[in-house]
């Protein structure tokens, strides 16, 4: 047994109690007498403290995209020329026959083509649409998967089978299980955090929960107006002077009844609060872009203009400015060691419209997330730090038909079938494009990656053999890919 | 522990006891006053009279009510994308307090959960308890697939019945069987079987005192109308044939007689039908997009001179809110009424328009009085909002009589033309006049004219009868009679408008069939109700078991979980550790008891205590092992650092819940109401834009509400209140039977910096200078005044150490704030200053208050 898994079989306590039997008031009065209460405290009493993965990892850290509601693969990454050659015309009826959709009425669905021209780019030779040109400029550090499939066909199911590993709810979410299992290597910020830009999404705060975990692993939202977490400036009148006096005294006396009882859980007690009181620190730094170059902005496309026509769903006014910033502010947060970070975007689900909207949208995410790759790759973090962007599921390669009317404006239905998701960096292959759908992109017909073996093969990325990376909940032993998951080969450098 | 050569320890501090007690029967700190009373309390027994006080408390149905919806799933919201809220959830939860502070028995407490719907002549509380059922997460996004949804809400039925009464995950074998498990994929079926003929309806349920009261306020009004309403038919049936009498040997034909005009033609502009009635009035029908004309045309022969036009608005049931108008609202605009006329004779002559005069209303809405339908300004109008469904009366007078001397075409123009909008007429009817001016409004009708024409005696039964119902509507004495009767209705008792999810059982049985690998669409072979093989038999008290028959069976003396599990649940809640450690798994794969004689006595107790929670909780409080020091000792450490062999007490956090009644309750903001529809204390305002397209509105509770215990603060499933979830709320998705229990430093910010937490420290501090009113400007003073701030805190006297640190700390900031008058005065914020105080000293007890309660221990049941 290694150490990781043997650490984690006893609980925290237990490790606390067995390893620190002298922590305590001798411990305490060292801990005090250092720099003030400032000191860093990666004691025994951090649920966070860094610890190693099963084997050595590839990647370290995580930036994870999701363009929740679901983008269209079809529009996006997956060139479809033949359905393009059939668009107007009815579906084979073996497609259709024994399947739901939300919307689509299948007695009158024809299939649809893309609008769009798709290219080739890099050295690789990728083919992705005009919607992402900048992102064509990365193909080489890009590896696509055009064969994914999942089982939810709704967003939240679907959001939750994409973050957390099955389409309910009550699991931790890719980034707590990461935290749990690796720590955190930041001693001023929380290890996992969360931006968001546009509209809130279907799940809300469950795609980035801690699920049976401890809350010490959940997902902080960082907020984009206010103050960046939330409570983290002192009550007015309070000076920064004033609060770390007060802390002082919150440590004196916690330390007093450390002394008089023993329990080590007022230890982690006051090390949550030097990491709250450094927090109120960090977290403004972290925000403040002024020592951002011109170019660095411009790689990100903080400052471009929005566009004249804002789409409602896209998320309106400024959503251009955030989502760059919040890209911007996702490497900002992997160089000062944060384990995960979750870039939210909603909404992708263009029952409707598509063309204009979807293109709204990829004019949103396509340079800042191009800038990410590349400002991570030239500051050497993109070897360590794993990009991901999946949404929930594709959009079917038929024109939506709600009501059995097709709008003047239209748009696809929800597709679980077959979709497209990429990563980048972290121990990924670049220039890679796995698997295939069949030639109208509905199902894969080459090399299918469900979500699960997406999630084994993160995990082996980390280091994790995922099928031994359990938890043991109500009687069972519980892991991110459920009962399934196999380690993808071919996407691993 | 024996085994193991440990001692238990020794019994905790008194103070640390009350406050222990009161942490886990009422999730409330006792006050000062309370704590002395104890410490006060020499006399034997005095724990056990403290134990009896505690439970009288109505907060103990909020702490373990609080429990068990961790156990229910409760939320305010449906959860999953759109979220929608519950409006009528908090009826459960009421239902949930109650119970629990009646201590009615475990047994009925879930029998009526389980199946309130079915029992004998079930109550509406009945009924509000099988509410149970309701708090699953439901869908309603776009495209659900409907009978999913359902299925999936079964699923979690299953679930949770296995986890709260019999202690197993049963979900395990939803998509299969496991080797290991005592359930098979079958028996699984087999009990989601019982819970597959739900519906769900949502019912009026006037809260209990509610509907006393109700019933009360009924017969106390009841008491008072029957004499108005008797008073009423006695006038009628004494006195009205001789006021009628009266009325008719009068002149009533110097009343204005309305003769109804029978349209010979009836137009629209755009496109409207105009329908004659039997009543003559006309009905519009058909398209009403924009404003329209009507033009009426009908002809009259030669007679008397006419003097007025009566314009009559009529209520009708294809309109809108019953009209009298064509609008959304059941309005109409007026904007210009005209007549025209033309000798039929003279076929091609031009008509000749009739000014108009005088017009009256018996209602016109405000800035639309009747007058504007015959002005100059086409633009103004006779509106009759609010008062729709209701018929209107217009009348008009000619300016001068129109000499009728041979029979003659008249055209009524009625123009509507409002804003370009369809505010049209829905339903109406014209009538003339040849009496002299001013009219009444009502006047006569012209068929009581005539019946009045006909002598007394020739009259028939039918023109009898029309005379007198018409008397009666005019009758002054009556409507006097009648008004008081109106009057006094609107005193009548409002019905309450409290309703309550609820399930009751279909009329006819689903079929449970098996779902292959968990699949609904996949079923495979049917399967009937039945519990566990492993687990004894069930007893049907029809031909097939059914819910009512389930819960029988829970509680059945064969059954050996229900009692373990409940007691263990129990055990957990007041050590922090089930003697089980799984309290929600007692399957083969669990962990051993610890203490497995004890568990066997305690079910064994709960049993011959009749199913008693507070009878078992008391024999556990009461006992030494509940009542010892929590303190670790270096054996205990060494030997047992979990402190299975409870040789001490567990020390554990609070739950967010009783963090934030703490706060409100040391500081004196508590509103300590009890039950009621969940709260919406402050939240940061873009907090509920995490939810899909900002669906979660969060209105701010205004007054008291906001300082609600946390119990009450309205659940939205998809943007919890921030506050509950830092402190490890359960997401309420699906049962839970431990919370977990983290240590963040989220958790220190919050305690810190949430607003609603330094409003606690704010009316903390000057709560302390005003119940130290008295205190002297001295050490001495100073000295006590930390003395009170930590027992208010922490309930128990500080040691001379902890003063020192407090006193300093005082000290310290109020120098500070001495010099830095802004500080100070922004600490303070709204607190107004007590006498003799100043800024700098309360701002520096703020800042005591907010150190204190940001402690360990503060937020610790030790």
């Amino acid at each position: 047994m290694d150490r990781l898994e043997s650490a984690w079989q006893q609980t925290r306590r237990e490790f606390l109690t067995s390893s620190a039997s002298g922590l305590g008031a001798a411990a305490l009065t060292s801990l005090l007498a250092r720099e003030g209460v400032m000191a860093a405290t990666l004691d025994a009493s951090n649920p966070l403290a860094p610890k190693l993965p099963h084997f050595p990892p590839q990647a370290k850290q995580c930036i994870f995209i999701l363009p929740a509601g679901a983008p269209s693969h079809l529009d996006l990454f997956d060139p479809k020329p033949k359905l393009h050659e059939l668009h107007g015309q009815k579906p084979p009826e073996s497609l259709v026959k024994n399947v739901r959709f939300a919307f689509v009425k299948k007695e009158t669905a024809v299939l649809a083509g893309s609008a769009r021209k798709f290219t080739r780019h890099g050295e690789c030779g990728m083919e992705l649409s005009d919607f992402l040109p900048h992102l064509g400029t990365c193909a080489d550090d890009i590896c696509l998967i055009r064969s994914m499939h999942t089982d939810a066909f709704n967003h939240h199911p679907a959001q939750l089978m994409m973050t957390s590993g099955v389409p309910r709810f009550g699991r931790p979410s890719l980034g707590s299980w990461l935290n749990y299992g690796l720590g955190s290597e930041s001693d001023n910020l929380p290890g996992y955090v969360v931006l968001t830009a546009g509209r809130g999404s279907s799940g809300g705060v469950s795609n980035w929960s801690s699920g049976f975990f401890p809350s010490t692993y959940e997902g902080v939202v960082f907020r984009s107006t206010g103050e960046p977490v939330l409570n983290l400036n002192n009550p007015p009148g309070v000076s920064t002077d004033m609060q770390r006096r007060g802390l002082e005294t919150i440590s004196k006396l916690n330390a007093r009844r450390l002394d008089q009882l023993g329990d080590p859980e007022i230890a982690s007690r006051i090390a949550s609060y030097e990491l709250a009181f450094r927090m109120q620190a960090a977290a403004p730094e972290l925000i403040d872009l002024s020592d951002e170059s011109r170019q660095t902005l411009d790689l990100y496309g903080v400052t471009r203009p929005e566009p004249k026509k804002f789409s409602y769903r896209g998320g309106g006014a400024h959503v251009y400015q955030q989502f760059a910033t919040n890209c911007l502010l996702a490497r900002r947060l992997i160089e000062r060691g944060v384990r995960f970070v979750t870039l939210v975007h909603a909404s992708w689900d263009h029952h409707s419209n598509i063309d204009e909207e979807l293109g709204y949208n990829a004019g949103m995410a396509d340079q800042p997330i191009a800038g990410l790759i590349k400002d991570l790759k030239q500051r050497g973090l993109l070897d360590t730090t794993l990009l991901i962007f999946a949404g929930e599921f594709g959009r079917t390669p038929l024109w939506e038909n709600r009501g059995g009317n097709q709008g003047a404006k239209v748009g696809r239905d929800h597709h679980p079938f077959g979709f497209s998701v990429f990563i980048a960096g972290g121990g990924a292959k670049g220039g890679v494009v796995h698997g295939e759908t069949d030639e109208i992109g509905w199902a894969p017909v080459k090399d299918p990656v469900h979500v699960n073996d997406f999630h084994a093969t993160i995990m082996h990325l980390f280091g994790f053999d995922h099928l031994r990376f359990a938890h043991r909940f109500r009687g069972l032993n519980v892991r991110l890919t459920d009962q399934g998951g196999k380690v993808v080969r071919e996407l691993l450098a | 522990m024996e085994a193991e050569g440990l001692a238990p320890s020794p019994p905790a501090p008194r103070a640390t006891q009350i406050r222990r007690l009161y942490f886990d029967l009422l999730g409330l700190p006792p006050t000062p006053a309370e704590v002395n009373a104890y410490l006060d309390d020499r006399q034997p027994g005095a724990y056990t009279r403290l134990v009896e006080r505690v439970f009288a408390s109505p907060h103990y149905g909020e702490r373990w009510g609080r429990h068990w919806l961790d156990l229910a799933r409760y939320a305010d919201s449906d959860g999953y994308e759109k979220d929608r809220p519950r409006p009528h959830a908090w009826r459960y939860r009421n239902w949930v307090i109650d119970a629990l502070n009646a201590d009615m028995p475990f047994d009925r407490f879930s029998q009526l959960q389980l199946a309130g719907d079915m029992v004998a002549d079930a109550s509406v509380e009945d009924r509000v308890a099988s509410g149970f059922h309701r708090n699953t997460l439901h869908n309603t996004e776009g495209g659900t697939d409907k009978e999913e949804d359902r299925v999936k809400k079964t699923v979690d039925r299953t679930n949770t019945m296995g986890t709260v009464w019999l202690g197993m995950t049963v979900g395990c074998a939803q998509c299969h069987s496991h080797k290991y498990d005592p359930l098979t994929q079958r028996e699984y079926y087999q009990l989601f079987s019982f819970f597959n003929s739900i519906d769900e309806v949502d019912i009026s349920a006037p809260l209990p005192l509610e509907a006393t009261r109700y019933n009360e306020a009924k017969a106390a009004f009841d008491k008072a109308h029957r004499p108005l309403t008797e008073q009423v038919a006695r006038y009628v049936s004494e006195q009205l044939p001789a006021a009628q009498q009266a009325w008719e040997a009068t002149s009533p034909q110097a009343t204005v007689v309305w003769r109804p005009v029978d349209p010979t033609t009836a137009k629209s502009k755009h496109g409207a039908e105009l329908v004659k009635q039997d009543d003559l009035s006309l009905l519009a029908t058909g398209t009403n997009t924009v404003a329209d004309v009507y033009t009426v045309e009908t002809v009259v022969p030669a007679g008397e001179p006419l003097t007025g036009i009566r314009l009559e608005v009529l209520p009708d049931e294809s309109l809108t809110k019953q009209g009298p108008g064509r609008a959304d609202n059941g309005n109409f605009v007026l904007t210009t009424f005209r007549l025209l006329t033309v000798p039929t004779a003279e076929k091609a002559a031009a008509p000749t328009e009739i000014p108009l005069q005088g017009a009256k209303a018996d209602f016109s809405q405000m800035d639309w009085p009747i007058a504007a339908a015959i002005n100059e300004n086409p633009d103004d109008g006779w509106a009759v909002k609010p008062q729709f469904g209701q018929r209107h009366v217009a009348t008009f007078e000619l300016q001068q009589p129109l000499v009728v001397d041979q029979e003659t075409r008249l055209t009524f123009v009625i123009d509507q033309k409002y804003q370009g909008k369809s505010h049209n007429l829905g339903r109406f009817r014209l009538a003339i006049t040849t009496a002299s001016p001013p009219h009444a409004l009502e006047g006569f009708p012209s068929d009581v004219a005539d019946i009045l024409a006909i002598a007394k005696a020739d009259r028939s039964a039918e023109q009898a009868e029309r005379l007198r119902a018409h008397f009666q509507t005019i009758d002054p004495e009556l409507a006097k009679l009648k008004k008081a009767v109106a009057e006094h209705a609107n005193l009548a008792p409002a019905e309450s408008s409290v309703r309550a999810q609820t399930v009751v059982q279909t009329s006819t049985a689903r079929q449970a069939k098996i779902h292959i690998r968990g699949d609904f669409l996949n079923q495979g072979e049917p399967v009937e109700s039945l519990p566990p093989a492993v687990l004894h038999e069930a007893r049907a008290r029809g031909e097939t078991l059914d819910r009512l028959d389930l819960a029988a069976w829970l509680f059945a003396d064969e059954n050996p979980l229900m009692a373990r599990v409940t007691v263990n649940r129990i055990w957990q809640r007041l050590f922090g550790m089930g003697i089980v450690e799984t309290v929600d798994d007692f399957g083969t794969q669990s962990d051993p008891p610890s203490h497995p004689d004890l568990l066997d006595w305690l079910a064994s107790e709960f049993h011959r205590q009749r199913f008693s929670l507070k009878q078992i909780q008391r024999t556990i409080v009461l006992s030494n092992t509940y009542r010892q020091s929590s303190a670790t000792r270096p054996e205990l450490l060494e030997v047992d650092p979990e402190n299975r062999l409870l040789a001490r007490q567990s020390r554990r956090r609070v739950e967010a819940e009783v963090i934030r009644d703490m706060a409100l309750s040391v500081s004196g903001l508590l509103v300590p109401q009890l039950g009621g529809p969940s709260v919406r204390p402050p939240q940061p305002t873009e907090y509920s834009g995490l939810t899909y397209a900002n669906s979660a509105k969060w209105a701010v509770s205004k007054g008291g509400d906001a300082y609600r215990r946390g119990l009450y603060t309205f659940f939205q499933r998809t943007s919890p209140y921030p506050m509950l979830m830092t402190f490890d709320s359960p997401d309420s998705t699906e049962c839970c039977a431990e919370r977990s229990l983290s240590n963040t430093p989220l958790q220190a910010l919050t305690l810190w910096n949430d607003p609603a937490f330094f409003e606690c420290a704010q009316r903390f501090g000057r709560r302390l200078l005003v119940e130290t009113a008295d205190v002297e400007d001295s050490a001495e003073g100073l000295r006590s005044r930390a003395a009170l701030a930590v027992q208010l805190c922490l309930a128990r006297i500080p040691s001379d150490g902890e003063l020192q640190d407090v006193m300093e700390l005082y000290l310290d900031q109020q120098r500070l704030l001495a010099s830095d008058a802004a500080a100070a005065k922004s600490i303070l914020g709204k607190t107004s200053l007590p006498a003799d105080a100043s800024a700098s000293e309360l701002a520096a007890w703020i800042i005591v208050g907010r150190t204190l309660m940001n402690l360990d221990e503060f937020i610790t049941k030790e």
